[in-house]
């Protein structure tokens, strides 16, 4: 039940087997001593190797087998492992003494010598190996290990197979499932868990079950009334009216946008900010429609289409283009020009790779960029698959684009030509005044570069008449340099230690103080891509240049070892090949469309599986794939795989519905369980993978400050808008407003464990610490919060009345006669705010039972 | 579910009116950890230490980017001999593109009882070395930052297993009871996310981060101090939380978290005083504070001294912000103007230690993620070199005044004597008087350790 984790083969992955290779000696044909092997060497083998080198393992580690005669003599990744007669030259004794650092082995600690010595004895006289191996099956265990699973295996790999609505499953205690069920979902969870004897908890009293399904949906917690008028509801439908209810409200989408922005690495900056990769001012629209189609239950399946290609798909609303923040905001990583071709060729393969990772990590629950080197060591996916995709990225540029709705060849024009002013302004910049190889040469590059700025600039001039805001942003956007005379410079140290100051980037576009905070800009544009190959061209000796071409599409080079300097065969843009059959070769500009199309058909029972994981984790607070976005071969395989296939097989029947998923999830006997601990659950399955009771957990950091703001009447509900910083003292809109950093993340944020926004994130982590505590005990934002409450509470006259408003307000009860004698004893010395920021500081106030 | 030692005491506790005394003091780490093992299928602690441990704490000075053994610890002459060439020898894959082999520039001499040599760089670090094991043929895994440092400090490449600090942590707990057990120091406290995590243990060991680019307590430590209530109306404040906690706690049944987070405000409300006084190190005399030098590093030295003194376990100083010691270009400028402050601070660090007698139960570790090539990155830096590079040790029953093992004839690769990160782990575990194959906790099916199923501990540079 509770699923093995791979020990990481991380000696042998790292060591470089290759160049250990030996040739292939055949076995001498000595008088084999088959009792000096049995003796001495068979026990050593079994003792210590066949662990991980063993014919029955699915993937021996190094692709070495020892249990055979056959593996023996075959070796491994690296080639054979011993040289028959020749023991110094073997391999194995070389890692049986130890004196090799790359290559040791046991890994649990050096054989005594005398055990050492047998094998050199043994390998001196040929290796006699009287075993007679059963069958050839090791062949194929062997292959998999050194090439990962191949593709037609791959194929068969549960992650991919279609999914299909199963039957209800089989109970023995029909009357208690008849009783207990709620939908289908709990007939899954029963079975499995009176296959280990099991009962599931009893149902959460009313209040615990609206304030989990408030908090669940919606990141808030409920009223008082609300949690009086559901307790008081007696209607057999009051728990579906709640749902609906919660799920029609917009702070909904507030909720679940912000889980889904932790898989989509959502950020406003970049993971430093230097000349050529500056914050993203509009990266807040990309959130904002987030939220906003979350709301509108816009179905998965669209919902990720739209980020990867809305620009493509045809009848796609202009609003829409906002979901292209996906791509247009993702992280980039400074690109200094005057390094090498090889140099930045290699930082933008990192770029693209980065997109590869987040779309196949994220959407897929694939390491697609484990095949970025060499052929995946585990998963059926190969080094070409890697570049096919990768290659979709090298043929899209991100730039800003209208929110304003003009026609598509302006807007084109616009976004190519804000791309090539961004680009020759930091070129005519950095080279003002540097001396180049040669400087008259470095001095006509600057005269070029400001040329053809002021160029493209005016060739855009046509905008001032109808679109001042997109000339305006340009016009901003060009940084005409004064030129400067080329500092003389003895040509002896040119191009070594010299380093030419680089003019500070002006912020992008100019900081708008009254109307943007904390870095965002509301002017008109949204961050978005185009179709554009991007080549680096390495023509000019003191610059490296890079191409952009609109509308012609990049394929990549397969980069053995991701090495840009001996590139391999183009591949052609294309899908993962275990996942489809035939040509599927993008053929639409940059295969964006074409790309979202196969995740979501060809690939769309993986896709499915990995985001109904998602929200299962989201819900209950655990998985079912431990390893949410891994479904490969080194990823969990899940606790419950036929509930996983038939809830997945559901939603997809069901248009691919968020709310359609909540409801169903959400209405189950399985969800409504009671989270408290019993004897038997916690002695029998201590982590609660069977679900016997709901997982009781701690609130992150949005559920928790929004929260606090709720209670004290200061939360600002007003939807969407620029980021604020979380820091400010007049910063009381919800969490998910806040600025996200990928270079500074905000210490509270940090402190309440939100995830790294330079990656797309599997999971939440959940931490306490005492530093949390003490945000909590003396931060001004709870004092404050504390201090609003008492106003709230200001019209009754009794401490004791007072007490009660409060525990409404925080705690949505009425306090017990014990906690109202804590509350008046404390306050014949303390006062009410004090009081009041203790019941915020309570556990109850930050756990989610 | 409860266990029997809380529910009592905490009801005397709070309706005695002895919560002044303050939770944390009544319970003691042995009662607390056997209030732990009460616990159905929690796997019991094994009582640690095993044996009698050399060093009751652990400091780490962490060099992050990767600082360069060729300049400072392992002089290769061959490197003159072959300058501007590439032997096929040094051909192996790094980070990024790399050139010919480049010569240090700084020159080697032989210090100590053990003629250890030491560049021009570390003049101070060489006054010290008698106290000092160089290690100079460490290897590790992986040739990119991320993965690298997640390695040293966690023992796997994902940073997602628990770190160092909080394996001791969980294995030793703490000596004081009002600081956290595992402290980081770090300018702007950013650089170590994910690097002092608890992983699957207990949140409660989880690394606890300071930033040390500032000595004001009280800014260091974001939200320390109550600006409006007094020590004893706050012990007020904060028992009539924990009363509240801790009925809620009784009625909701035995939860991790619950006690976790009633046992984390204890810590919170403590650190304040306590951690007001440890932290500032303006309380040091003059000379002292000239010693270590001014800078955050030096800072951070210091305070990890200050804080193994009250009984923290384990110290990790990071010299930041971002990665200072990643010299892809420049090296010589670079370090030239980067060593004096790490040189001086710690060799304070080891003298000081020294001084009040505390050297022998501490054990100083310094390093990075990885060394750096003897080949050139673009004519004049060094890239990233998991194949062999330096770090050293001292104190906590570590031979001082010895190098040992060794690189190849370009200090590239470790040839002699090589020491994996998990074999240092296993040493250091060692001298804490932790068996590191013993330390180990159930997780997910299975027994992890911090040394996975490797390491061996380096008996030879022990006392």
């Amino acid at each position: 039940m509770i699923l093995d984790v791979m020990v990481q083969p991380i000696y042998a992955a790292f060591r470089p087997w290759a160049i250990l290779a030996l040739a292939a000696a055949p076995l001498c044909a000595q008088t084999p001593s088959a009792e000096f092997f049995e003796k001495e060497i068979r026990p050593v083998l079994a003792d210590k190797c066949y662990g991980c080198h063993s014919s029955k393992l699915k993937s021996p580690m190094g692709g070495l087998v020892l249990d055979t005669k056959a593996g023996v003599l075959k070796g491994g990744n690296g080639g054979p492992v011993l040289l028959a007669g020749d023991a110094k030259n073997s391999r194995l004794l070389r890692a049986l003494t130890y004196n090799d650092t790359e290559l040791r082995m046991p890994p649990t600690g050096k054989l005594p010598e005398e055990k050492v010595a047998a094998f050199e004895k043994w390998i001196a006289a040929g290796a006699p190996d009287p075993r007679q191996d059963a069958t050839v099956g090791t062949a194929s265990a062997v292959s998999i290990a050194k090439k990962g699973m191949d593709i037609e295996a791959g194929r068969k790999w549960w992650a991919f197979q279609p999914v299909n609505a199963l039957p209800q499953p089989k109970v023995r205690n029909a009357a208690f499932a008849k009783q207990w069920t709620k939908d289908k979902i709990d007939w899954f969870i029963l079975a499995k868990l009176e296959q280990n004897k099991l009962k599931p908890s009893p149902a959460a009293d009313r209040a615990t079950l609206i304030e989990r399904a408030t908090l669940d949906l919606t990141g808030l917690r409920p009223t008082y009334d609300e949690v009086q008028a559901f307790a008081a509801d007696k209607a057999p439908d009051a728990y579906e009216k709640l749902l609906d209810r919660l799920l029609a409200s917009p702070r909904y989408g507030e909720r679940w946008g912000r889980y889904w922005l932790d898989v989509a690495r959502f950020g406003e900056d970049n993971p430093t900010s230097e000349a050529t990769n500056p914050a993203y001012p509009f990266a807040w629209r990309y959130r904002d429609w987030v939220i906003e189609s979350v709301n509108k239950d816009v179905p998965f399946n669209r919902f990720v289409k739209l980020q990867l290609a809305a620009d493509q798909m045809p009848g796609t609303s202009h609003d829409d283009l906002r979901a292209l923040g996906y791509l247009g905001a993702a992280p980039v990583y400074h690109t200094d020009l005057r390094l090498s071709k090889d140099v930045i060729e290699t930082l933008f393969t990192d770029g693209w790779d980065e997109r590869v990772d987040a779309v196949s990590r994220g959407i897929m629950g694939l390491t697609v960029g484990c095949a970025r080197c060499h052929d995946h060591k585990f998963d059926p996916i190969l080094t070409k698959d890697y570049y096919a995709l990768a290659g979709v990225f090298s043929s899209t540029v991100a730039a800003p684009r209208p929110t304003a709705e003009v026609d598509k060849e302006t807007e084109q024009k616009f976004m190519f030509a804000s791309q090539r002013i961004f680009y020759l302004s930091y070129l005519a910049n950095l080279m003002n005044g540097e001396p180049g190889s040669k400087p008259e040469d470095a001095a006509k590059l600057v005269t070029q570069f400001t040329k053809e700025l002021i160029e493209t600039r005016d060739s855009m001039a046509f905008l001032k008449e109808d679109h001042i805001e997109m000339w305006n942003y340009l016009n901003n956007l060009a940084r005409v340099p004064q030129v400067k005379k080329p500092a003389a410079v003895p040509p002896a140290v040119v191009n070594a230690a010299v380093e030419p100051v680089v003019p500070a980037p002006r912020p992008m576009p100019p900081a708008n103080a009254r109307r943007g905070r904390a870095g965002a800009s509301d002017l008109p544009f949204m961050q978005s891509v185009f179709d554009a190959g991007v080549w680096i061209n390495g023509s000019d000796p003191d610059l490296t240049l890079v191409d952009i071409k609109p509308g012609v599409p990049r394929d990549m080079n397969i980069l053995p070892h991701a090495n840009v300097a001996s590139p391999g065969p183009i591949v052609p843009r294309q899908f993962l090949s275990v996942l489809s059959k035939g040509d599927t070769t993008f053929k639409n500009g940059s295969g964006r469309l074409e790309l979202a199309d196969r995740i979501f058909s060809d690939a769309a029972p993986l896709t499915a599986r990995v985001f109904v994981n998602r929200a299962w984790a989201w819900h209950f607070g655990k998985p079912l794939v431990a390893t949410q976005s891994d479904f490969g071969v080194q990823g969990e395989k899940p606790t419950h795989p036929e509930l996983l296939d038939d809830l997945t097989a559901r939603f997809i029947a069901n248009g691919w519905s968020w709310k359609w998923l909540h409801r169903e999830i959400m209405l189950s006997a399985s969800y409504r369980q009671a989270s408290h601990p019993r004897p038997e659950g916690t002695v029998a399955d201590p982590t609660n993978h069977l679900l016997w009771r709901m997982n009781p957990r701690r609130l992150d950091v949005e559920a928790f400050r929004d929260s606090l703001l709720e209670v004290s009447g200061a939360l600002d509900e007003k939807p969407a808008a620029l980021s604020e910083d979380l820091d400010a003292v007049e910063s009381h809109r919800r969490t998910v407003y806040g600025r996200v950093s990928r270079g500074r993340l905000n210490t509270v944020l940090q402190l309440y464990d939100f995830p790294d926004p330079t990656m797309s994130a599997p999971q939440r982590d959940l931490t306490t610490s005492p530093l949390q505590q003490l945000f909590v005990m003396n931060s001004s934002f709870v004092k404050d919060r504390a201090t609003e409450l008492v106003k709230l509470v200001d019209s009754e006259t009794e401490n004791s009345a007072k007490v009660r408003a409060l525990y409404r307000r925080t705690l949505e009860r009425d306090p017990s006669p014990k906690e109202v004698d804590l509350a008046l004893s404390y306050l014949q010395k303390g006062t009410l705010a004090d009081y009041a920021q203790a019941l915020l500081a309570t556990n109850e106030v930050i756990f989610w039972p | 579910m409860m266990n029997k030692l809380s529910r009592r005491d905490w009801i005397a506790s709070l309706s005695g009116g002895m919560g002044v005394l303050g939770l944390a003091g009544m319970f003691s780490e042995a009662e607390a950890r056997a209030a732990v093992t009460a616990r159905p299928l929690v796997p019991a602690p094994m009582k640690f230490p095993n044996f009698t441990p050399k060093a009751k704490a652990n400091i780490v000075l962490f060099m992050v980017g990767g600082p360069s053994q060729l300049d400072m610890f392992d002089p290769k002459p061959a490197l003159f001999k072959y300058q501007g060439q590439r032997p096929a020898s040094v051909d192996l894959r790094t980070e990024r593109i790399t050139g010919g082999l480049l010569p240090s520039s700084f020159e080697f001499k032989q210090y100590g009882r053990g003629g250890v040599h030491v560049s021009s760089l570390l003049p101070k670090i060489a006054s010290v070395i008698d106290e000092i094991c160089v290690i100079k043929s460490m290897y590790t895994f992986n040739p990119t930052h991320t993965p690298a440092r997640s390695l040293f400090h966690t023992g796997n490449i994902a940073a997602t297993r628990p770190s160092m600090g909080s394996w001791i942590s969980y294995g030793l707990g703490s000596e004081n009871k009002n600081l956290p057990g595992f402290v980081v120091l770090s300018p702007q406290a950013s650089n170590e996310r994910g690097l002092s995590r608890s992983g699957f243990l207990p949140a409660k060991h989880q690394g606890t981060s300071f930033d040390d680019s500032v000595t004001e307590p009280d800014k260091m430590i974001r939200y320390l101090q109550n600006k409006d209530l007094d020590k004893e109306k706050q012990r007020e404040q904060l028992d009539l939380i924990q009363s509240l906690n801790k009925d809620h706690q009784q009625s909701f049944g035995q939860d991790d978290f619950l006690e976790g987070r009633i046992q984390s405000m204890e810590t919170a409300y403590s650190m304040q005083f306590e951690a007001t006084d440890a932290f500032d190190i303006r309380h040091e005399p003059e000379s002292v504070r000239t010693l270590y030098g001014d800078t955050p590093f030096a800072n951070g030295c210091l305070l990890a001294r200050r804080l193994v003194e009250r009984g923290v376990r384990t110290v990790h100083v990071y010299f930041g912000p971002g990665q200072p010691w990643d010299d892809h270009s420049k090296i010589d400028k670079n370090l030239t103007e980067r060593c004096p402050g790490m040189d001086k601070a710690c060799a304070a660090l080891i003298t000081d230690l020294k001084q009040r007698g505390l050297l022998d139960e501490t054990l100083v570790t310094w390093g990075g993620e990885f060394g750096r090539t003897p080949v050139s990155e673009s004519g004049d830096g060094r890239d990233h070199n998991p194949y062999g590079f330096t770090m050293w040790m001292a104190g906590g029953g570590v031979k001082g005044g010895i190098a040992y093992g060794e690189t190849d004839e370009f200090g590239f690769k470790a040839v002699e004597k090589s020491v994996s990160i998990h074999d240092l782990h296993a040493t250091m575990l060692n001298q804490m008087g932790v068996d590191h194959t013993k330390l180990t906790y159930r997780y997910a099916g299975r027994d992890f350790r911090l040394t996975d199923v490797y390491g061996e501990v380096v008996r030879d540079i022990l006392v």
